[in-house]
Parts: structure tokens; sequence; C-alpha cells
């Protein structure tokens, strides 16, 4: 009897430590199973809340994967059509600096709160634009698009002297602009042939160094062309339309077309200006009553 | 004699103190526009003392030594200390045109007097904005 005990004993001594290791890995391996296995531990995990929270970072994870990948394809293309807007504006401006003089130092002409309060008086509201001065008689005045609708008013300021402009007369000669720019007839000026096959495409040098120089020859012609007595028409008619509630202001913009007509019929340096924006007189008999025969 | 010294010790002491505890470091802040310039002093015109592009940190300092208009800010920038207008700081990294099209902007290869007009044109534009209504 106690010879089989012994000889269990035995066995027993040499067959736990076997088992004990055997059982000790195990158990850790389970342990990690456990950790990542959440089947075991799910209800837990639903209870608190946790399972839907992996699933929403999962989920979380994927988009940030999606957009990395958006991101990084972008990175080899030309901008989207309004960010080229934008940055062909400004383009032009730092290359044709010199021409354009627009980097001087001048005062406050306070022609920013003027604009504002009349454009809000008008009733737009949320628009943002720039205004840049510059120091030259060779470009009187123009609108160049910008990103997401925040276009740049140019005004000469030589021209502005000479013509001995109030603010709220300037900012009528802005107002003409905004609504040219509004009715996208300044981008469709502007456009050149493969403008819409080079935006948001894969980068060529060549293409692209032959489309910049096309849209800087554009942007040229652009403010130096002028506006057809069609476009003028419309235009004036939209003054027309947006200023008759306002008496004040309508009788302003009558008599500054009055005052540029006079102007620039006796001032050679100006002649220009009626062949860009033809024509005030015309522009006068638009807006004038008409005369009833009796 | 060792008096005078230790005065003067002292007094130098405490205008070094002085000099560290008056300024304050308020924050680091993202530089804006696509290229600007940090100002010699507080105004468009001034001259630049360098230029900086999109998404460049900037450390806004407060000193009681250099009073500033509400607009500007008195920044360190690398070994510059400047002025730049606080409309073009951002708190976070702002979100620019030469990051998102790198090579694009890199192929424009601009000499050095483009980017320096590429930042004085944002110090001479006027801005406008009309209200929410």
């Amino acid at each position: 009897m106690i010879n089989i005990f012994k000889s269990k004993l035995a066995f027993a001594s040499l067959i736990f430590p076997l088992l004990a290791f055997s059982n000790s890995t195990k158990l850790t391996e389970e342990k990690e199973l456990e950790l990542v296995n959440f089947n075991s531990i799910k209800k837990v995990l639903q209870e608190d809340g946790l399972s839907q929270r992996a699933i929403n970072k999962k989920k979380e994870v994927e988009k940030l994967k999606v957009e990395q990948a958006k991101i990084s394809a972008q990175r080899n293309l030309t901008p989207t059509e309004e960010d080229m807007w934008g940055f062909l504006t400004e383009y032009y401006l730092v290359k044709n600096a010199q021409i354009l003089n627009w980097d001087f130092s001048k005062p406050e002409y306070g022609v920013d709160n003027s604009f504002k309060e009349l454009l809000e008086k008008l009733g737009f509201y949320q628009k943002k634009f720039k205004v840049l001065v510059l120091n030259t008689p060779e470009i009187y005045r123009g609108i160049l698009p910008g990103a997401n609708g925040e276009d740049v008013f140019l005004i000469s300021l030589p021209f502005m002297r000479s013509m001995d402009l109030s603010k709220l007369e300037i900012s009528m000669l802005l107002l003409e602009d905004f609504f040219r720019s509004e009715s996208g007839l300044i981008r469709r000026r502007l456009v050149t042939k493969n403008f819409n096959e080079i935006v948001g495409s894969q980068i060529d040098k060549t293409k692209n160094q032959n489309f910049l120089k096309d849209m800087l020859k554009s942007y040229d012609e652009g403010l130096k062309k002028g506006f057809s007595f069609q476009e003028q028409f419309e235009m004036t008619k939209k003054m027309d339309s947006y200023l008759k509630a306002h008496p004040d202001l309508w009788n302003t913009y009558f008599k500054l077309l009055g005052k540029i007509d006079n102007f620039t019929k006796g001032n050679n340096l100006y002649k220009k200006y009626i062949e860009q924006y033809p024509s005030p007189q015309m522009q006068i008999k638009w807006l004038s009553p008409e005369k009833k025969v009796l | 004699m060792k008096f005078a010294l230790l005065t003067l010790l002292f007094s130098s002491s405490v205008i070094a103190q002085n000099i560290a505890t008056d300024e304050k470091v308020v924050g680091l802040f993202y530089f804006k526009p696509i290229i600007g310039h940090v100002h010699q002093s507080a105004e468009k015109t001034s001259a630049s003392m360098t230029a900086i592009q999109c998404s460049h940190p900037v450390k806004v300092i407060e000193s009681s030594k250099v009073v500033v208009s509400p607009e500007w800010a008195y920044v360190e920038v690398a070994d510059y200390r400047g002025f730049i207008r606080k409309e073009f700081l951002a708190e976070k990294r702002p979100d620019c045109f030469q990051g998102r099209y790198p090579h694009f902007f890199d192929g424009l290869n601009l000499d050095l007097s483009e980017l320096y007009y590429w930042g004085r044109l944002y110090d001479q534009y006027i801005q406008v904005e009309t209200r929410v209504r």
C-alpha cells in the first residue's frame, strides 16, 4: 500500500511541475487572448459602451486615412478653380508690382468704411474684399477675382486725385465693379482656353508654365480692354435698380457720371477712360427718366 | 570700496531681473498669409526685417518696454524681434496654399524680389468686410 502511494507520489511530483509549467504558459496566453479577443468580454464592453467607442475609433481612423490619401494625392495637383483664381490674381499683382506701383505709403482714405457702409445699405452682407490703391495713371480702376468671392478692387490714386473723388464717389465706382464681378463677367473675360483643363489636374511643368504665361497676358489685357456698350448698359441698369430705393445715393451716382463725363472730355490723359468705360454720357441717358410726349 | 562694489553688483542683478520678468511670452502663433514680413516698427510701410511663409511659428511677446497699438503684435521670429499685424496670426496651424499645393508652388520659382512683393501685397491691401446680417 505504502509502496503504491510512494510510486503515485513520485509520479505526481514528476508530473506536477510539468503540468504546472504548461498551465502557467497557457494561462498567460489565454490572458493575452482575452485582452485581444473582445468577444470574451463582449458583455462587459457593451455594458460600458466601450465596444461602441472602439467602432467609432475604427471609423475615425478610416476617415483620417481617406483624408490623408486625398491630401497626399492633392500635393501633385494644380489648385482647384477657386484657389487658382485667388492665386492668379496675387501672382499677377506680384509680377507687375513695379508697373502697377502699388507698394507706396499713403494715408488711410477711409474707402474701406465708406464702401462697407454702402454695401450694407444695399443689403450685401458677409462679403469680403480687398482694395489696392495703385500709384499709376495707366490703369484707372478694375477688379480681379479672388478665392471664394474675395475679389481685389484696384483704383488709381492719380485718377482719384485728378477727379477729386469723394469717399462715396469712389465707393460708387467700386460698386459698379462689384456688380460686374457678381455677374461673372470678370472671370469670363480672364479665363483662357486651357483654364478648365489645367485646374485641379496633375502637374505638368511645361503646361503649367505656358498656362501661367497665358493667364498673366489675359489679366493684362482684361484690365486694359474695357467693356462693351451692352455690358455697360446692363451694369448701369443694375446700379439704377439698386440705388433707386436710396435717392441720396442715386443722386450721388448720377452726379458722379456727369463729373466723369466733363472731366474726361477736357483731359487728354483720361481720354482712354471713355474707351474702356463707354460712356458716361450714355450712362446718364440710360438713367434719365424717359420724356413723355403729351 | 567693498560696499560700493556690492551695491553695484546688487543693483545690476536687480536690473537684470527686471529685464527678465518684464517680458512675457503670450503664446506661439502661426503666420496666415502666403508670405509676409516681420516689420521693424508697427506700421504697414515700415522696413522688413525678414520674410516668413504661411504656417511659420511666431512667438508673441508682451513687454512693458514696447508699446504697440492693438492691431499689432510684438513678435520673435528666429533671431529677429519685430512687429506683425494680429490679423495675420492664428492660434492653430493654418491650411496654407503652399501646403496644399507644394509642388505647384515650388514650380513657380519665385525670386527674392517677388517673395518680397508678395509679402508687401498683404501690407498694402485695404480689407473690407461687411457684417453678418
